[in-house]
């Protein structure tokens, strides 16, 4: 069972540090690392999981709602509703002695437990689960690849709700709905839909779909916890010459990142290759920070996982690593465009997830 | 993550609700002798800064700083590409994109007085990397806890905000009245409750589903291999709308005794008219109350597992959902309550009735 591979992973990977217990945090933003250890897809609330080498799994929560899930879904943790999780896992600190202990992501830790004592000891173990979250098991792998599928079959969803009239809102209403009949328990997803004052991505609006509207969006779903994600453009009625144009240097830049990706390359150079073609095209304003975020990213049981695809990352890529390649940005002649699709690093090179044609849609107008 | 309609209605949530709360907040730090007010958010802990600013990150994290005088600011580590996003659903003076924002707060606060004293809404909660940010970018700032403060200045609810609760529970309500009584599976009962909450503009919405109640009443997510549906099962509608979450629970009775359902209802209106005082729940197989008094959109105030309780603050909007044994059948359900303030019987804003 995957739960139990990862946890016996990442006990060993204590055995080696040398930590007795880990403190691993969790919310519903930022939940992947209580997730690794607990296996419990944490929703509301926020928690905290504490792993010892040689007991059990303590899964510490202040929310009812998540309690009683975690009771059905983690059957192999001692599951504790409280009030004050600082004030629970600081008496738990207290209670384990001399052990060595340490935290992941320590950052994240409530600031009281922090400045206990017993806090005050926790080693930061952020990068070694870091290791653990990038370099994925077989197993963790097929999830994501199960996860990219449905994104594929999402897109779909999403091009067929794409009709002039709609709000951005009822479009995620049909591809969340979609998601829920097939499983995926949760989904990133941002929109964006217009022409050149259209700068990037965020929640649906009530903003109506026109003709001749550019139609952007992160499908980005989960199985089992694990995400995939998808970036695709659609336009509204037939592209025009400006839309065409621009969009074959997404492509060519999403085809020079995903040519680029292969074991020993660091994130830099996959970000290097997608942002040279920009460049080549005097496009080399639009791929800093000024206009675009990241240009990918890691991806499993975060969305947004490291490593961070980005010129100065120099994070090494492995097999097993999984990615979305995205070289997404602002045009100056079009607006917000995207095209991204998610990869897993293979020995070789990489395997392409994402089925879906690297095409500028056209749905009618 | 939030996915659904985030926006801000003028008509729900008028400009003088947010300056008359901003106000009565600055009333009560002139009060206590704090220059500014620090509330943290992310998208798990939305409460304290949407009831403020109506701001709602649908990802990542903001500091909101609230001065003794002027408005509200953002401190937020979205990118600065979304600050006008930010600006159009927000009352907010200003919008700072850092991404270290417990730092670039600090310096905001520090830049008008190096030695300010600043109250924290939750600082032990607080991100531990955030609350470190804070101190060492103002090392004059003088950082207390002002948990008790904004507790007391939320209490009770505005009309405002139990109209927005009221059509956050009817929004639960159609949802959950979409789910047929013999669905084909778990997954298309889901797919329509879904779909109809976030057409009627939800902002957010979580579904439970306790799949055959006669085996066991605790409400889980479905992901894949669901399991198959009893005679008998439970959905529950968790819905966020502009900034307010409720929730609703449905059970469905398959061939139930004409009435059960409506009588089960009654008990449950009857449990929490007794509010805060829980007598009424007594007879309960299990219940929980929850609501907000800080950040946590629904923390658990009281109830069958909830080892300390707190007393629900009068005129405040809950949450309740109990499991009532009528003729052997176990039956869950919930809905969002208002406390009577001054004494007056608490009673459920949206019932869980169901044309059946």
């Amino acid at each position: 069972m995957l739960a139990e591979e990862r946890l016996n992973r990442l006990r060993s990977a204590m055995g080696k540090a040398q930590i007795d217990a880990m403190v691993l945090y969790g919310n519903a933003w930022q939940g992947d690392y209580l997730r690794y250890a607990s296996d419990f897809g944490i929703l509301e609330g926020h928690g905290i999981a504490v792993v010892t080498r040689d007991d059990g799994v303590q899964l510490f929560l202040d929310s009812a709602a998540d309690a009683e899930r975690a009771e059905v879904e983690t059957p192999g943790a001692d599951i504790h509703l409280v009030r004050d999780v600082t004030r629970a896992v600081s008496a738990w600190l207290d209670r384990a002695g001399n052990r060595t202990t340490a935290a992941a992501p320590r950052g994240f830790l409530p600031h009281g437990l922090t400045e206990t004592d017993s806090g005050k000891r926790l080693a930061d173990a952020t990068a070694v689960v870091d290791e653990l979250l990038m370099h994925k098991l077989p197993g963790e792998v097929a999830t994501i690849r199960s996860a990219a599928r449905l994104a594929d079959e999402g897109y779909e969803v999403f091009k067929a709700a794409a009709r002039p009239g709609r709000r951005q809102y009822e479009l995620v209403a049909d591809v969340e709905a979609f998601l829920r009949a097939n499983g995926s328990a949760d989904n990133f997803m941002i929109i964006g839909s217009g022409g050149q004052d259209v700068y990037g991505m965020a929640p649906p609006s009530q903003r109506r779909l026109a003709p001749g509207d550019l139609v952007t969006t992160e499908l980005t779903p989960s199985i089992g916890g694990y995400y995939a994600q998808i970036c695709r453009t659609l336009v509204i009625g037939e592209a025009n010459a400006a839309q065409k144009r621009a969009f074959s240097v997404y492509r060519e830049a999403l085809e020079a990142g995903i040519a680029a990706v292969r074991p020993g390359v660091t994130a830099a150079d996959v970000a290097r290759a997608e942002n040279d073609v920009f460049r080549k095209y005097g496009l080399g304003d639009y791929v800093t920070n000024k206009y675009t975020r990241v240009r990918g990213h890691g991806m499993g049981l975060f969305a947004d996982s490291k490593p961070h695809i980005l010129e100065d990352v120099d994070t090494k890529l492995v097999p097993g690593m999984a990615l979305i390649v995205h070289p997404n940005t602002y045009h100056p002649e079009v607006g917000y465009m995207v095209l991204g699709d998610a990869v897993v690093v293979t020995d070789t090179g990489c395997e392409v997830l994402c089925g879906t044609p690297r095409d500028l849609f056209e749905v009618p107008a | 993550m939030r996915r659904g309609l985030i926006s801000w209605s003028r008509a729900e949530l008028p400009d003088a609700v947010l300056a008359a709360r901003v106000a009565r907040a600055q009333a009560a730090m002139a009060a206590a002798g704090l220059d500014a007010l620090v509330l943290y958010t992310n998208n798990t802990r939305t409460a304290a800064v949407s009831w403020l600013t109506g701001f709602v990150p649908y990802w990542s994290e903001g500091l909101c700083i609230l001065p003794r005088t002027g408005g509200p600011m953002l401190v937020v580590a979205l990118s600065n590409r979304v600050r006008r996003w930010i600006e159009s659903v927000s009352r907010v003076e200003r919008v700072v994109p850092s991404p270290r924002i417990g730092a670039e707060a600090g310096r905001v606060i520090a830049e008008t007085k190096i030695n300010a004293t600043v109250g924290v809404v939750e600082l032990e909660s607080l991100r531990a990397d955030v609350a470190d940010g804070l101190r060492k970018a103002g090392s004059g700032l003088k950082v207390t806890d002002a948990t008790a403060l904004f507790e007391k200045l939320r209490g009770g609810a505005d009309a405002a905000e139990i109209a927005l609760a009221a059509k956050a529970g009817t929004i639960a309500q159609r949802a959950l009245a979409c789910v047929p009584p013999k669905p084909d599976t778990i997954g298309t009962a889901i797919a329509a409750a879904e779909a109809q909450a976030r057409a009627l503009g939800a902002e957010e919405i979580y579904l439970a589903v306790a799949a055959d109640l006669a085996r066991d009443q605790r409400l889980v997510r479905i992901e894949q291999n669901p399991p198959a549906l009893g005679r008998s099962f439970a959905m529950r509608a968790t819905v966020a709308y502009k900034g307010v979450w409720v929730r609703l629970t449905r059970t469905v009775l398959e061939g139930a005794p004409n009435g059960v359902l409506a009588q089960a209802t009654d008990q449950l209106a009857a449990a929490v008219s007794a509010l805060p005082d829980d007598r009424g729940f007594k007879d309960c197989a299990s219940w929980l109350v929850e609501g907000c008094r800080v950040a946590q959109p629904l923390e658990p105030l009281m109830g069958s597992k909830v080892a300390e309780p707190l007393r629900p603050a009068a005129g405040s909007v809950v949450s309740v959902q109990a499991t009532i044994r009528i003729d052997g059948h176990p039956l869950v359900l919930g809905g969002p309550a208002l406390l009577g303030a001054a004494g007056a019987p608490a009673s459920l804003l949206v019932p869980p009735l169901f044309e059946d």
